[in-house]
């Protein structure tokens, strides 16, 4: 176990070095960040595990759940603090940027976002532990399974498509709606198709009809059994 | 993607019927106050329900203020329990009560805060190798950040108080973001831009005494370059207004060359 610690503008600096590093030379060494000036310790003290492995984004934004949870601490309290984020991708990057060739140490890496926490309103919600925590800490279970699904390494097209509208992500109910209507709860994953953009009722065709609701009904204070009900009958084959 | 499509009728609340403000203690965010809700002009039901919200990323928080023919803001519109409270945005809906349809709507409403605490120019500084400076459009809403390299000395020190920075690199910024804003992203209204930093800006320009064109188009050649010319008579006024920093320029490589 370790105690959280917030990644200092100095460790972020070093991180993403480490980072791009990475994409030329598969066997850089990761720095030492634990460490001003690098990092420094989270007030109030926060034990995380940093040896935890997570099968899914669901574990691991349950996990953070739990931790914030015991330590007294709100999601407005979390959220704003980039540094902390980032701290806990440089903590977990082994399995947030996995090795894909044993033989030669080469890993899975994407964009800077997906590990550095941006302020940036194009790609916060990429962030691949904050991500979660902030969609799992708003929706809960079972809601935010539709996003959580994956592995902790890939971000995935339900968050792309409905995480980066803000008036979709914040709605309960619309959330709730995309879980009735998309996700196939007996093998906990997404239903088949949802994604193709040829299906009538995919996930592109929902966001196009809840832009044009969002300009027409008072949504916020529909139930999802209401907003599916408005649904044009494209969305009939995935009611069922 | 910008949605105009109005197939229901529903009006337009305009900006100058809408103030908001921040309340702070301490220096932070904890609610907001409606200081203006003007709806009679818009001819609206008097039952019609009228609600608040304040939003940003994933928070959404909802206040109701009773009906159009008689508002009543809440006495605190706490916003202690949302994360982001500095970067909260607001919406107004007025709803039919009778099929929840909106009658009225303003979206992506800014608090008014005192100018010296408002910049619509937030400075960054990184490695941008050999690069000076550059407009990132990275900020709210795709607002601009000055991001201006950390490599060199004293940069911090220099981008706020040197002569020679401002006048080098101020003008070309405001040249940069004025083009962006008319030939990248398009102006749909110069009284009521739909995104919300343009007015912002198109209010700074306003300030050193240049009037923004009716409209600012670019669809054809007469619309560019009405554009272009009021971008370069942006650019004058700016440098006329700090012209004692060109003086102090002149001044300061005057003397490097007498030594």
């Amino acid at each position: 176990m370790i105690n959280l610690r917030v990644m200092l503008p100095e460790g972020e600096q070093k991180f993403r070095e480490y980072i791009h590093d990475l994409r030329t030379n598969p066997s850089s060494q990761r720095p030492d960040l634990n460490n001003k000036p690098f990092s420094e310790e989270f007030s109030p003290v926060v034990s995380i595990d940093e040896a935890k492995c997570f099968n899914s984004k669901m574990e691991l934004a349950e996990y953070l759940q739990n931790c914030f949870d015991q330590a007294g601490l709100s999601r407005e309290e979390v959220l704003p603090r980039n540094g902390l984020w980032t701290w806990l991708a440089y903590v977990w990057f082994d399995q947030l940027a996995p090795i894909t060739n044993p033989d030669t140490n080469e890993r899975d890496i994407k964009e800077d976002a997906k590990y550095i926490c941006s302020s940036d309103y194009r790609d916060y919600y990429r962030h691949l532990v904050s991500g979660p925590y902030s969609i799992y800490s708003l929706h809960g279970a079972p809601n935010s399974h539709i996003f959580l699904y994956s592995p902790v390494n890939e971000h995935n097209d339900f968050i792309e498509q409905f995480a980066s509208r803000q008036f979709i992500i914040s709605h309960k109910n619309i959330v709730e709606a995309i879980y009735r209507l998309y996700f196939d709860s007996k093998k906990r994953q997404p239903k088949e198709g949802a994604q193709a953009r040829a299906r009538p009722g995919n996930i592109r065709r929902f966001v196009r009809v809840i832009q044009q609701f969002e300009l027409t009904y008072d949504i916020y204070t529909m139930s999802s059994d209401s907003i599916l009900d408005l649904l044009p009958p494209e969305f009939d084959g995935w009611k069922k | 993607m910008k949605r105009t499509l109005n197939y229901t009728g529903r009006k337009k609340i305009e900006r100058k019927n809408v103030t908001i403000s921040f309340i702070r203690q301490n220096g932070k965010v904890t609610a907001f106050a409606v200081d203006k809700l003007d709806l009679n002009n818009l001819n609206l039901r008097s039952d019609a329900k009228v609600y608040v919200e304040a939003y940003y990323r994933t928070e959404l928080k909802r206040f109701d203020c009773n009906t159009a023919g008689n508002i009543r803001i809440p006495p605190s519109c706490n916003v202690r329990d949302m994360a982001y409270p500095e970067n909260l945005k607001f919406r107004i809906l007025v709803v039919d009560p009778s099929d929840g349809k909106l009658l009225a709507h303003a979206d992506g409403i800014s608090p008014e805060e005192p100018a010296e605490k408002k910049s619509i120019l937030p400075v960054e500084f990184s490695d941008l190798e050999n690069e000076i400076w550059r407009v990132e459009y990275k900020g709210d809403g795709g607002s601009p950040i000055l991001i201006i390299n950390s490599r060199i000395p004293s940069i911090q020190n220099i981008a706020k108080h040197d002569a020679q920075f401002l006048v080098y690199v101020y003008p070309q910024v405001i040249r940069e973001v004025l083009t962006h804003i008319v030939f990248v992203d398009g102006v749909d209204s110069t009284t009521e831009p739909s995104i919300d930093w343009h007015g912002d800006w198109l209010n700074f320009i306003k300030q050193f005494g240049v009037q923004v064109p009716e409209t600012l188009g670019k669809d054809d050649e007469v619309s560019k370059e009405n554009a272009l010319n009021w971008i370069n008579d942006s650019v004058t006024a700016f440098c006329n207004f700090y012209s004692n920093k060109f003086e102090e320029y002149i001044r300061k490589t005057e003397e490097e060359h007498h030594d």
